[in-house]
């Protein structure tokens, strides 16, 4: 037992392996560990961009996504990481009639491969999946807790971490499929074409990331810059609503911080969307807790 | 074991890779593709007529005979035209092959779709009017919301019926055969029948449909002119028409459609949005009791849509029955049938079934799509389809469809504003659709509904109880969807069923036998 307890504060933190449960670091947790993070997360925008048109919206006032999100890391080996997420995900608007949905949304899950190693400088391989956990409605936009895609996605990660004082440089570039969903009707428009079917084609997407910040044995502190955009997609038409066909686009900054001394820890994340397109300019803040345990 | 995983990894990589790449995400869609029709109807050319005061107002010239040089002349220059096709022209034979009358009211609801946004506030909190002298403008011409698209639908449809029964009158007349039957050595693209090529139906249907849309949606001109002139282009890239069939039916389409187009202007449309009529009806609906009238729910307050629609000309009935048409006031705001139904919305809103949620999304047909009278339309396009109809007989029964969509309209915009009821919103519910700009009492949906279904019921018997299911539950969907009341549901199904006997009963005497 006693040794049980040494190798899990060794792997958790205390021997410089701080472990976070993110598909976006370099961060591994060793063999036969495990971290359990839940995490509560609330974003809200009160204007978006209507395709290149910034605007307010006086019948949705500020819209408001709230997730709360159970999310597992498991030690394979020490170079390999299984991350799975659930989330369940409500939203709301301060104005207007538009009735809230919430409910599971999609479960995801990553593989993280550390394919290189030396002197600090790392080379990962990602590959993820998600799938829908339950029959939300995809297309009652922007009040649908999701789009119903079953995708896959491939993950290069790239990072620095200088040994002795823990600074770091991470960066990685993502490519997402997404596949077709079904919607409730049969006929719905897209760009200027009406489709007589209830097949609805959502683009693929990809994005790219860049992260700078210090991983000490107890906490990490990071800034980050997000980029992510659909492939192909129309856009909204003049005051109309989102659909799943939309090109959405958005640029985010923000900040991750982490504090894990034992088994507990805490973690927390805020954002801020910079510009976009087809998409809410939305503030986000993420507050988690985290368990850390091996057997 | 490093071995091991980097074989993994590289397998799940390109796994993933490959995925990315060979998912096919291209999206199929039910294809349409032509026939000979199951009956000629050779007698149409008799069927009344909407407008014209008889098939033969417009007169078409009399055909050089087969035998002449100058059809010869004409044989041979299809003979070329049809000969070989680029893979664009091969795809346009078979897109317009599919029907004239059918792609036709396809565009036109694609069209619909495309306009119907509701214009946006400005600056100042005002909704500005679109304006059909500008219509690319922000906000664009038309807002082609459900009593517009009903109308636009409605003069399409007549308009392509009395062209064609028309051109059936002069078909018959000068019986012209198909030049493939003139000349076998001509390579045709579609099924031929025994119909009489001249004038031909496809030009007089491209003619007479780009005549009304481009008034209906004046910002598509261009859009437009490309399709009407493909349309007729692609008769001689099929072999089906000689250039003076096409002609003659140009010619004859146009003509009526300019004369269906002569009522459209003084139909009272111009003014439907007049909102100084408002004042008045709210006064009448206080007078009958009302304690609470409607009022937008929109921010900033959007005036009601086209308040006056109720004013606009009907078609299968005249103004004394469409007072006779409106049905009995609502319940008033305090007794206790108002509260059962506004607390069967409250408990809907709380346990909202995902099968209530679809059935109110796929009747949905709001903003952006081509309304419900354009959903009716599509059916009753791809029931004729299925069935096989002719031309014309296809064009009857939009017309009749689309006549009694519009009488549906005026009748359910005449009870809106009459009784200027409330909608649930005013008091606390929410929507999982949308909620419309006008007044609750009664049902636009179920209306619109309760008589197209009636309509079809009456063309299709077989498929009566089909369409009759699909009503109702076009009706019940605007209760999950928490936007009416279920007697503003039902109230607004019967009343549709009775505005649909009119159009029955005009199909019954218009000489189709049908």
């Amino acid at each position: 037992m006693k040794k049980l307890i040494i190798t899990l504060i060794a792997a958790c933190g205390l021997a410089g392996t701080a472990n976070a449960q993110m598909p976006q670091d370099a961060i591994y947790m060793s063999k036969r560990t495990a971290c359990v993070a839940l995490m509560y997360g609330s974003s809200s925008w009160n204007t978006y961009w209507e395709h290149h048109l910034k605007r307010e919206n006086l019948n949705i006032g500020t819209h408001t996504t709230q997730s709360l999100s159970l999310m597992g890391t498991v030690g394979i080996s020490n170079r390999l990481n299984l991350i799975v997420n659930v989330p369940y995900i409500k939203t709301s608007t301060s104005a207007g009639n538009l009735l809230g949905q919430q409910g599971f949304q999609d479960v995801s899950g990553w593989l993280k491969y550390k394919a290189f190693n030396r002197n600090g400088f790392s080379i990962h391989g990602l590959i993820g999946a998600s799938l829908p956990m339950s029959k939300y409605v995809p297309d009652f936009m922007p009040m649908s807790i999701g789009m119903q895609c079953r995708t896959a996605s491939g993950r290069l990660l790239v990072s620095y971490k200088h040994p002795k004082s823990g600074a770091y440089v991470t960066t990685h570039g993502t490519l997402t499929w997404r596949s077709n969903i079904s919607v409730d009707r049969d006929a719905y428009k897209a760009g200027d074409k009406v489709y007589n079917t209830n097949q609805v084609n959502v683009p693929n997407t990809f994005d790219v990331a860049a992260r700078i910040g210090v991983l000490r044995k107890t906490w990490q502190t990071e800034v980050w810059a997000e980029h992510g955009s659909c492939l192909s997609g129309d856009y909204i038409a003049r005051n109309d609503m989102p659909f799943p066909t939309n090109n959405m686009m958005s640029t985010a900054v923000g900040w991750y911080g982490k504090y894990q001394p034992h088994h507990f820890g805490i973690n927390a994340r805020v954002g801020h969307v910079v510009s976009g397109m087809n998409a809410g300019q939305s503030t986000s803040y993420m507050v988690g807790l985290l368990y850390l345990f091996n057997w | 074991m490093k071995l091991k995983f980097n074989y993994i990894i590289a397998v799940g990589l390109f796994t993933l890779a490959a995925g990315l790449y060979s998912c096919d995400k291209t999206i199929t869609e039910p294809q349409r593709v032509g026939y000979t029709p199951a009956n000629v109807d050779d007698k149409a050319g008799s069927w009344k007529t909407y407008i014209l005061a008889s098939p033969t107002e417009v007169s078409v010239a009399a055909p050089a005979s087969v035998s002449s040089a100058e059809y010869l002349t004409e044989l041979a220059a299809l003979k070329q035209a049809s000969a070989s096709l680029t893979q664009e022209q091969q795809e346009a034979v078979v897109y317009w092959g599919a029907g004239a009358v059918y792609r036709w009211n396809e565009i036109a609801r694609e069209l619909a779709a495309r306009y119907n946004i509701p214009p946006a506030s400005n600056a100042d909190g005002k909704y500005p009017v679109p304006d059909a002298n500008n219509p690319l403008a922000d906000p664009k011409f038309p807002f082609a919301n459900p009593p517009y698209t009903a109308r636009a639908l409605a003069y399409l449809s007549v308009a392509q019926y009395d062209a064609l029964v028309s051109a059936w009158s002069y078909k018959y007349k000068f019986k012209r055969q198909a030049p493939s039957k003139t000349d076998a050595t001509i390579r045709v693209a579609l099924p031929v029948s025994s119909i009489p090529t001249y004038p031909s139906e496809d030009a007089v249907v491209a003619a007479a449909s780009f005549t009304i849309l481009k008034a209906m949606f004046p910002g598509e001109v261009p859009f437009l002119e490309a399709k009407y002139n493909e349309h007729k282009q692609s008769r001689l890239w099929a072999g089906m028409n000689v250039g003076s069939d096409i002609t003659a039916g140009n010619d004859l389409g146009l003509a009526v459609a300019a004369k269906v187009m002569g009522r459209a202007r003084t139909d009272g449309m111009s003014a439907a949005n007049n909102q100084t009529v408002t004042s008045g009806m709210i006064e009448t609906a206080k007078a009958m009791g009302l304690s609470e009238v409607w009022l937008s729910q929109e921010s900033p307050a959007r005036p009601p849509m086209l308040p006056n629609y109720g004013a606009v000309q009907t078609w299968n009935f005249d103004k004394a029955a469409l007072v006779k048409l409106r049905p009995g006031p609502p319940p008033a705001l305090n007794s206790t049938e108002y509260q059962q139904n506004i607390d069967e919305l409250k408990s809907i809103q709380k346990n909202q079934t995902r099968e209530q949620a679809r059935i109110a999304n796929y009747w949905a047909d709001g903003a952006g799509s081509y309304t419900p009278p354009g959903h009716w339309h599509r059916t009753a396009a791809n029931a004729s389809h299925e069935a096989r109809y002719s031309e014309v007989r296809m064009a009857r029964t939009l017309a009749l469809v689309g006549t009694t969509l519009q009488d549906a309209g005026i009748s359910c915009w005449d009870v809106k504003y009459y009784y200027y009821y409330p909608r649930p919103q005013q008091f606390g519910l929410k929507t999982s659709v949308g909620l419309p700009n006008f007044p609750s009492y009664t049902s636009g949906h179920s209306t619109f509904s309760g008589a197209a279904s009636a309509v079809l019921g009456y063309i299709f018997p077989d498929r009566a109880a089909e369409f009759s299911t699909q009503a109702n539950e076009a009706s019940v969907s605007r209760i999950y969807g928490l936007i009416h009341y279920r007697f503003d549901c039902e109230v607004g199904l019967k009343v549709g069923k009775n505005v649909g006997q009119y159009a029955i009963d005009r199909g019954k005497a218009d000489g189709s036998g049908l």
